[in-house]
């Protein structure tokens, strides 16, 4: 089964097209800033390399963040939109799922941390089990001293892996020497690992429902938490 | 040419299906309005939550009512710009996504374009030159036309666009939002002359300025209020509108006179304003003008406009590449 991916919920943008023997090929663009305009020309480009024509896909996986909002809904668009349009079924995985789960082959315990802006990160914590990984706590939207707090009250090793890694490490190394790294190189959710995690739903047919597949936002928009406080406080 | 056209620019999330450019097979709208109520105005993170929600299901029914299935789509147009860039790049994703699955010629329209070409959709092609006047909550523009697709613009705003100061003079009135349509109903049994404010003047002849109007008006209200004095609030929605429709009026007139042209074509969603129809219509006749005014449905943001739109450019061969982005501030030219 032919499947093609796309992950665009950290600045990096990444798409990639596999099957059940592995990765046929995969693109990722990274400018520090949103590359929503190249995740169409990047599946059209992986397509025609692999010389496989758009019919002949048999699903599509997309990630659902947390993340970046903006970027998170062209990915889920472009999914779900080439998904209706093909036919074909779609599935959805968490971001941070994702971003924890090329981290596997590690002993310690895996915090994926997403960059979530305003000072903010959304996190979650797993433990690598045969063949991926397991996730012992919710999706959580906070502040770094928070996620901080919750490694320091944590007695074994620790990898911390992703964005949200990279952009609050010194906050978060104040959680102790028991908290290691990852490398910059995996920071962000691979649409490689999307494609690992989504053949196996395809193929025991666990899809989503396509009009239901939504991000996880995790946080209103600013309009709406403002709006909430003024009717509290007012 | 089955042209499918997609508009996700600011809060309503629009697909048609429009046959050569003139038949509207379908035209479907999932409008946001009550999303956006309780705050006054669009808020472009709800807006483009909403639009990915919307998009989908609103794909499949466009299509159901059009009575025909994607394969026999032609064309992909999507509005590109100007808009709300977190809102532009849902319909731009989807749109790009479809041209990509079933191998479709994609064109980005310019959603000011799509508001002027609302008008080719009931009245045929427009025979260049005109003048077009756009006029919503988001633009205020007089534009010259001298040939297909070519465009010189006049004069636009340089503060508020109309339909922006109906809804907030209609908030300081409590009409609530989107307050144009309120004011408009009120303004008709009101006074036009019982307050005399002032009709705005710019340095270049054809730009529009409203910041004056909005604080004059707000200020003679909170005078009348402080002296318990109240001028009856239809009189004031009135002559506020009257204000405000005068000059628009006054300007298109004189920017058809000047460039020579014989039809004016409106378009934008602040046109279903009746007194501003009512009086352009009197004014184009007197010249002998022939005016272009799309019905309420085409004149609000929609997609069979877009449709109508992108089908012109497809028949000249044009194409948009797949890597086009958003583009908020998109100009007309
Ligand atoms: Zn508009």
């Amino acid at each position: 089964m032919l499947v093609v991916a796309i992950e665009t919920s950290t600045p990096h943008s990444t798409v990639a097209l596999g099957n059940e023997q592995g990765i046929i090929g995969s693109t990722m663009l990274s400018r520090g800033r949103a590359n929503h305009e190249v995740v169409v020309p990047a599946i059209n480009h992986l397509l025609q390399w692999a010389e496989v024509r758009p019919s002949s896909l048999g699903g599509i996986a997309v990630g659902l963040g947390p993340g970046l909002f903006t970027g998170m809904r062209v990915g889920i668009a472009t999914g779900k939109t080439l998904a209706q349009a093909l036919g074909v079924p779609i599935v959805g995985l968490a971001s941070l799922d994702v971003l924890a789960f090329s981290a596997r082959y590690c002993r310690r315990l895996i915090c994926a941390a997403i960059d979530a802006k305003r000072g903010e990160l959304f996190s979650a914590l797993y433990r690598p089990v045969p063949g991926g990984v397991a996730r012992q706590t919710p999706f959580e939207a906070a502040k770094p001293a928070h996620l901080t707090a919750e490694l320091e009250s944590r007695p074994e090793d620790i990898l911390v892996v992703g964005t949200g890694a990279l952009v609050y490490r010194r906050e978060l190394e104040e959680a102790g020497n028991h908290v290691e790294f990852a490398s910059p190189a995996w920071a962000y959710p691979a649409a490689t690992s999307l494609v690992e995690l989504a053949i196996p739903r395809l193929l025991r047919e666990d899809y989503d429902r396509l009009y239901d597949l939504q991000p996880h936002y995790l946080r209103k928009s600013d309009a709406e938490i403002a709006w909430d406080k003024r009717r509290r406080t007012g | 040419m089955r042209v499918l056209g997609i508009e996700t620019s600011c809060d309503e999330t629009a697909i048609a299906v429009v046959d050569d450019g003139r038949a509207v097979l379908s035209n479907t709208i999932a409008s946001q309005v009550h999303l956006h109520e309780r705050f006054g105005g669009v808020v472009p993170e709800v807006a483009s939550r909403a639009h990915l929600e919307n998009f989908n299901p609103l794909l499949e029914l466009s299509l159901k009512e059009a009575g025909v299935t994607l394969g026999e789509i032609e064309g992909v147009a999507v509005t590109i710009g100007p808009g709300l860039v977190g809102a532009l790049l849902v319909g731009i994703a989807a749109g790009k996504s479809l041209a990509l699955a079933l191998d479709l010629p994609f064109i980005g329209v310019n959603h000011l374009e799509g508001h002027i070409f609302a008008n080719v959709l009931e009245s045929g092609p427009i025979e260049e030159p005109y003048v077009a006047f756009v006029v919503s909550g988001g633009h205020t523009m007089l534009v010259h036309v001298p040939q297909a697709l070519t465009y010189e613009i006049l004069g636009q705003t340089l503060d508020d666009a109309a339909g922006e100061a109906f809804d907030k003079v209609a908030r300081f009135l409590g009409l609530g939002f989107p307050g144009g349509p309120a004011l408009d109903e009120l303004a008709r049994k009101g006074d036009p002359n019982a307050v005399r404010f002032p009709r705005a003047v710019t340095d270049r002849r054809f730009d529009f300025s409203l910041s004056g109007l909005k604080t004059a008006v707000v200020r003679h209200i909170k005078a009348e209020r402080a002296s318990g004095r109240e001028t009856p609030v239809q009189d004031l929605a009135a002559s506020f509108q009257e204000a405000v429709v005068e000059v628009q009026v006054d300007k298109t007139i004189a920017a058809a006179r000047e460039t020579g042209v014989r039809t004016v074509a409106l378009g934008g969603g602040v046109v279903a304003n009746s007194r501003l129809r009512r009086l352009l219509a009197e004014r184009a006749t007197s010249e002998g003008l022939r005016l272009l005014v799309p019905s309420p449905e085409l004149c609000t943001d929609n997609g069979a406009m877009i449709a109508c739109a992108g089908h012109f450019r497809l028949m000249r061969g044009e194409r948009t590449p797949l890597d086009v982005g958003a583009s908020p501030g998109l100009a007309l030219h």
